[in-house]
């Protein structure tokens, strides 16, 4: 089996894990790449599917901070939907030559959390909260849900996915290179390919 | 307050010079590598093909950057169909999002890897926006 046709593993990863360009204000820890991200990626022998940025797009580079809350609207989900149009053959195209695909978000994000993500029902108006004055909690982002809901539409498996806990509050990244290691080293169950069959259809 | 780490430089960077496949690599430098060292973040552009609406919305992205003090540059790789960059659909949605398109700087593969990997590191290294522009956004 040569390379171009033998099986690959491919990591979809946030925009903002190859770009901290994309984040808000205050919110870039890295210049560019977040380079644990990558070379933990790379090292492993995963090829790098960048996502787009759904809050660059439609809120711009000088937005406000903001939690799940104030995103979860029908305009910002109908734009996400289109993100995820916008992406979605190439995932499906890896999926049904039989590539291993995974999917590493930001955990914390508004948008491309995965485990977490911020949120604060009252936030609105001035922007003048106090520091660490919203709630991480245990769900996707809106950005992560409308995803995955594309990739349903289209008969797709759920992908294993984990985030890169940049977004917490605190951020730890010797913590934060564990546990995405042990994610790719130990995950449990099958990598996700196409239903029923771990060839390429 | 925290600080923000970002660069203020943003590379679209097509889809071989970011997962170069076995037989190119070692005729490559890592570009990657390179951006991460010149403290570039990375737009990556789709394979060869139709991608119309992925191709729209990485537009809406540079020209939000080209707009708000960002530099941007797109690196291209030298043997792949419009250097892997997209130019006859990407330049046009660029103008039509108010920016001129950004400069461009070609790979070559199989030459000096080293010599390559020079000439990119030189390119990143310089390119960025007049003072003023710069001074204006990055508070």
């Amino acid at each position: 089996m040569d390379e171009d046709s033998a099986p690959r593993k491919v990591a979809l990863v946030a925009n903002c894990l190859l770009n901290q360009n994309a984040k808000v204000c205050e919110g870039a820890r890295y210049r560019g790449l977040v380079s644990p991200v990558v070379e933990a990626l790379r090292s492993r022998g995963y090829l790098l599917q960048q996502l787009p940025c759904p809050e660059l797009a439609f809120a711009g580079v000088r937005r406000w901070w903001a939690v799940y809350e104030q995103y979860d609207t029908p305009a910002y989900r109908a734009h996400c939907r289109r993100l995820a149009v916008a992406i979605a053959p190439l995932i499906e195209r890896h999926l049904r030559r039989g590539d291993e695909v995974i999917l590493i978000g930001l955990d914390g994000s508004p948008s491309t959390g995965v485990r977490f993500t911020s949120s604060k029902p009252d936030w609105g108006g001035r922007p003048n909260r106090p520091e660490d004055d919203w709630e991480i909690v245990p769900r996707r982002g809106i950005w992560i849900e409308e995803l995955e809901a594309e990739l349903a539409r289209r008969g797709l498996p759920p992908l294993p996915a984990t985030g890169w806990a940049l977004d917490m509050g605190r951020f730890d990244e010797a913590g934060s290179r564990a546990d995405l290691e042990a994610f790719l080293d130990h995950r449990q169950g099958e990598p996700a390919r196409h239903p029923g069959s771990s060839e390429p259809l | 307050m925290t600080t923000d780490a970002r660069g203020w430089h943003v590379a679209l960077v097509p889809e071989t010079l970011v997962n170069p496949p076995a037989r190119l690599r070692a005729m490559l430098p890592d570009v990657l590598a390179a951006l991460d060292a010149g403290g570039y973040g990375v737009l990556q552009l789709p394979p060869t093909g139709e991608h119309r609406l992925l191709l729209a919305v990485i537009a809406d992205q540079v020209a939000e950057y080209a707009h708000h003090g960002y530099a941007v540059v797109a690196i291209g790789l030298q043997g792949e169909p419009g250097n892997g960059l997209h130019w006859r659909r990407l330049a046009p949605l660029l103008r039509n999002r108010g920016m001129t398109p950004p400069l461009r700087h070609i790979v070559r593969a199989g030459s000096d890897v080293e010599l390559e990997g020079q000439r990119l590191a030189s390119l990143l290294a310089k390119h960025d926006l007049p003072p003023q522009e710069q001074q204006r956004w990055r508070v």
